[in-house]
């Protein structure tokens, strides 16, 4: 009932503003309340999911775990540069074509112009690395060390705290560059050119490359995606451990923290949740934008 | 109303006769010029008058009559009563005095008041006569010599009704020079005093001077004439030259005074204080230049500057090359890049040792330069101080090489650094909308961006080490430069001549006026002396200083240090460009 309401004029309140009516505009009646919901859209997440997905998390801490073996590996000398080159190449060629093959499901024809063009981004990347890498072994030559392994150790971090690891991500770029930038520090500091040269040459391929594969395995064949990001953890902690014990406890720990302990800490914590939603909530707009897609 | 009547000093103690003057009557006073004595005939002053009025184009006319009877003269009351009639003027002034009193008696006759006034007071016939009257005594010569500031350009017409009191009254006084020129004393049909009847004061240098500068400013004419075509000359346009000429500070000192000359020699009579300026400021130029050169040239003072040169140039070069074996090593502690280091280093020891062999070709000349080169401070000592700062720019000049290599080095990688560090946030720079946007790159554009980025980041301390020092040494010689500069801006443009005037003759030069009450008796009008103030100091400065390329620093401090921060060129001294200067001559 309004409160200018006369004997006999009862009027119903409508939830408008375009018409005068006889209440005042922050008028609500009794289905105000009656319209609350709690935890209206609640996600059930199932635990091995989680990890499923978490497992990409881990596997990128492995993939800077694997980096820093093959560091570590070169700056001893116990790998000569040219193997390392030779199975780059070659795993460099077998991710490519693996890649290509799940493309063709979608995109039945193979152009050769897009293999091409690739070829000669790769080349002059190449070619610029080899002319670059003399003055890129001599950059950091009057810092010491620790600034060098501090600036590096930070940068990895950066790289990890900023890695796309939902597809498409506004800080794509950010983490790829800082990622570069610890690999030109670290590669300054091996004995060698050749060294520099292949250490350059690895970084994008492990940084950019694979998380490109990756994404295309876990789009097209979801079952394999488990399976290679195990592989993948397993290959950081086995070559850590041949070289770095202290780090392997580390890298254990942090992988068990991410993919087991953390999805755990999700599940558990959902059944906390409070919301409450209500008409007082602000509005949004469900539609569908695919349609200006196409 | 009150009327006031501007009187001249001089004329306090002259015999009776007529006063000749100009009304101002909307301002309703009246300026007293010269005293015509008796005896005369009316229709020969009305002639002179007019002829005066004609000739010095002021509003001339009798204004009345002036009476001091000597001992034994007799009273000459009545004769004054039918002169007004005689000279058929609207108003008529009967001043008196007596010997041995101060104050004057003043009757005005005539009509007192303006049509309007005039009927509302016509009952009241008897107030005419007794219209309140004010003396302001001034001392005439003082008052024609003066100059009222601020100077309005241009002659300002006498009927000009704008002009306030002051104003006229001044204008009045110093254009009637004409009736000035007869006084008492010459043998014409009218005798008259005024101020020169005190003493006519006349020079024959003054003289002389005058007669002999008219065919001087017509030689001088000539001379700047043909200098001026010689200059202009189309095998001077040539592409380096005029850039040359513009920098050499000495040929810009040239052209100003060339500037300056004809200025002085183009035979008008505007702004003659302007004009005294320049040729006293060009005259004391000479004479400490001819004075410079006096020294220069006795004693050998010139073999042992020649001699002191090269080995002080050998010293500059030196001390360079220490520094830089200094900056190769590890300066202050800093971490400097070794490759680039050495590079660099090389490359500026190689410049040094072009110029100490380009220096001790040019040594069996120094001499012979330094002694022609001396001839020019006889054209003043601004010439010399010019060609002074030019010889250090380019004794120097290696020095300024360095600076420009090193800030364009530097000035390259600050840019690059910037344009890098946006493509490694992921951002870039959108021109159209002069803002930051994020940009989504390709893989290997990433990939080089990055590597050139850490590649630029760690050689930026060597850059910028040597950066700072080239700029700290290039600074030094500009603030010499500047110093130079400065000075022979100073005596370019000082109003020697006016801050002389008002040193000596103050009243030359007047800001406005101050009254001062000289006798108040009951029964006789107020008399109040009229005193000139003259201009303050700082005004005389401002009002005549000679506009000059005054070099003043192109940029405010915080845009020197944003500059000097990114790696631009600092040009810190700037000349003011010479074409205003010659609008405003005219």
């Amino acid at each position: 009932m309004g409160p200018d309401d006369g004997p006999g004029t009862v009027v119903a309140w409508r939830k408008i503003l375009w018409e005068r009516q006889p209440f005042p505009d922050n008028y609500v009646n009794h289905c105000f309340m009656e319209e609350l919901r709690r935890n209206k859209g609640l996600r059930q997440y199932r635990y091995w999911a989680v990890v499923r997905e978490a497992g990409l998390v881990g596997q990128q801490l492995s993939c800077v775990a694997i980096f820093i073996t093959l560091w570590l590996y070169m700056e001893e000398g116990l790998l000569f540069p040219g193997t390392i080159l030779v199975v780059s190449l070659a795993t460099l060629l077998m991710g490519y074509g693996l890649y290509r093959a799940l493309g063709l499901r979608v995109e039945p024809v193979l152009s050769h112009r897009t293999c091409l063009a690739d070829l000669q981004r790769a080349t002059i990347y190449l070619a610029f690395i080899f002319c670059i890498s003399p003055v890129l072994k001599r950059l950091t030559e009057s810092l010491s060390t620790d600034t060098v392994y501090a600036m590096s150790a930070l940068m990895l971090l950066a790289h990890l705290v900023s890695f796309p690891y939902t597809h498409p991500s506004p800080t794509e770029s950010l983490s790829l560059n800082v990622a570069l930038f610890a690999s030109v520090c670290l590669a300054s500091r091996l004995p060698g050119t050749l060294d520099t040269f292949t250490m350059l040459s690895c970084a994008p391929m492990i940084f950019a490359l694979w998380p490109c594969l990756l994404r295309r395995v876990k789009d097209r064949v979801p079952c394999h995606f488990a399976v290679g990001c195990a592989g993948v953890c397993a290959a950081g902690v086995g070559g850590l451990a041949s070289r770095w014990p202290g780090g392997v406890v580390l890298l254990v720990l942090a992988l068990v923290f991410v993919i087991l302990l953390c999805p755990w800490l999700l599940v558990r914590l959902q059944r906390d949740k409070d919301n409450i939603h209500g008409p007082w909530d602000e509005a949004e707009i469900h539609e569908d934008l695919s349609r200006f897609l196409h | 109303m009150v009327l006031k009547v501007f009187f001249p000093q001089c004329c306090n103690r002259a015999a009776s006769g007529l006063l000749v003057g100009r009304w101002l009557p909307q301002h309703n006073s009246a300026v007293v010029l010269a005293v015509i004595h008796y005896p005369f005939i009316p229709i020969q002053v009305k002639e002179y008058i007019r002829q005066m009025g004609k000739e010095s184009h002021v509003d001339l006319s009798i204004l009345g009559s002036w009476s001091l009877p000597q001992d034994g003269e007799e009273d000459k009351d009545s004769f004054q009563d039918g002169l007004s009639a005689i000279f058929d003027m609207q108003r008529w002034l009967q001043v008196s005095r007596r010997l041995g009193h101060k104050g004057f008696t003043c009757r005005v006759l005539g009509e007192t008041m303006p049509e309007k006034e005039k009927k509302k007071s016509e009952e009241k016939k008897e107030d005419e006569a007794e219209e309140k009257v004010i003396f302001v005594h001034y001392e005439q010569r003082k008052v024609m010599l003066s100059q009222l500031h601020p100077v309005q350009n241009g002659v300002p017409d006498s009927r000009d009704d704008s002009l306030s009191e002051l104003r006229q009254v001044f204008h009045t006084v110093s254009s009637s020079g004409p009736l000035f020129f007869l006084d008492k004393y010459d043998d014409s049909p009218l005798k008259s005093t005024h101020w020169q009847s005190d003493g006519r004061e006349g020079s024959i240098i003054v003289e002389l001077v005058k007669q002999a500068s008219v065919p001087l400013c017509a030689l001088l004419r000539w001379i700047l004439a043909v200098w001026t075509w010689i200059c202009a000359m189309r095998i001077f346009g040539l592409f380096p030259l005029p850039f040359l000429w513009s920098k050499l500070s000495s040929c810009v000192q040239l052209s100003y005074r060339t500037q300056h000359l004809k200025t002085l020699t183009d035979g008008s009579q505007s702004q003659l204080l302007r004009k005294a300026n320049v040729f006293v400021s060009f005259l004391v130029d000479i004479g400490l230049g001819l004075f410079l050169a006096s020294w220069l040239y006795r004693d050998q003072h010139i073999s042992m500057l020649a001699d002191k040169l090269v080995p002080a140039a050998d010293h500059v070069a030196k001390e360079l090359e220490e520094l830089l074996q200094w900056l190769m090593g590890a300066p202050a502690g800093l971490k400097m890049n070794r490759a680039l280091d050495e590079v660099l280093g090389r490359f500026f020891l190689y410049h040094i040792h072009m110029w100490i062999s380009y220096v001790h070709l040019l040594s069996p000349f120094v001499e012979s330069i330094l002694w022609y080169g001396g001839l020019s401070a006889c054209l003043g000592l601004t010439f010399a101080l010019s060609l002074l700062s030019d010889m250090v720019a380019l004794l120097t000049f290696h020095i300024y090489c360095f600076y420009v290599y090193g800030a364009r080095l530097y000035c390259l990688k600050i840019y690059g650094l910037s344009s890098l560090w946006r493509l490694f946030r992921g951002k870039k720079w959108n021109v159209l909308r002069q803002r930051v946007d994020s940009c989504s790159y390709d893989l290997d554009q990433l990939f080089i961006g990055t590597l050139l980025f850490t590649i630029l980041l760690f050689l930026l301390p060597t850059t910028a080490l040597y950066y700072l020092v080239f700029t700290l040494l290039r600074l030094v010689i500009v603030l010499f430069q500047g110093v130079i500069h400065l000075s022979v801006d100073f005596i370019n443009s000082f109003p020697l001549y006016a801050m002389g005037l008002r040193m000596c003759r103050p009243y030359r030069l007047a800001e406005g006026v101050r009254f001062r009450v000289l006798s108040e008796e009951p029964g006789t009008a107020l008399h109040l002396l009229m005193e000139i103030n003259p201009l303050k100091s700082s005004v005389v400065v401002d009002t005549y200083r000679t506009p000059t390329y005054s070099c003043y620093p192109k940029d405010s401090w915080s845009a020197l240090i944003k500059k000097l921060f990114v790696g631009e060129l600092i040009y810190p001294w700037t000349y003011k460009s010479t074409k205003g200067h010659a609008a405003k001559a005219d």
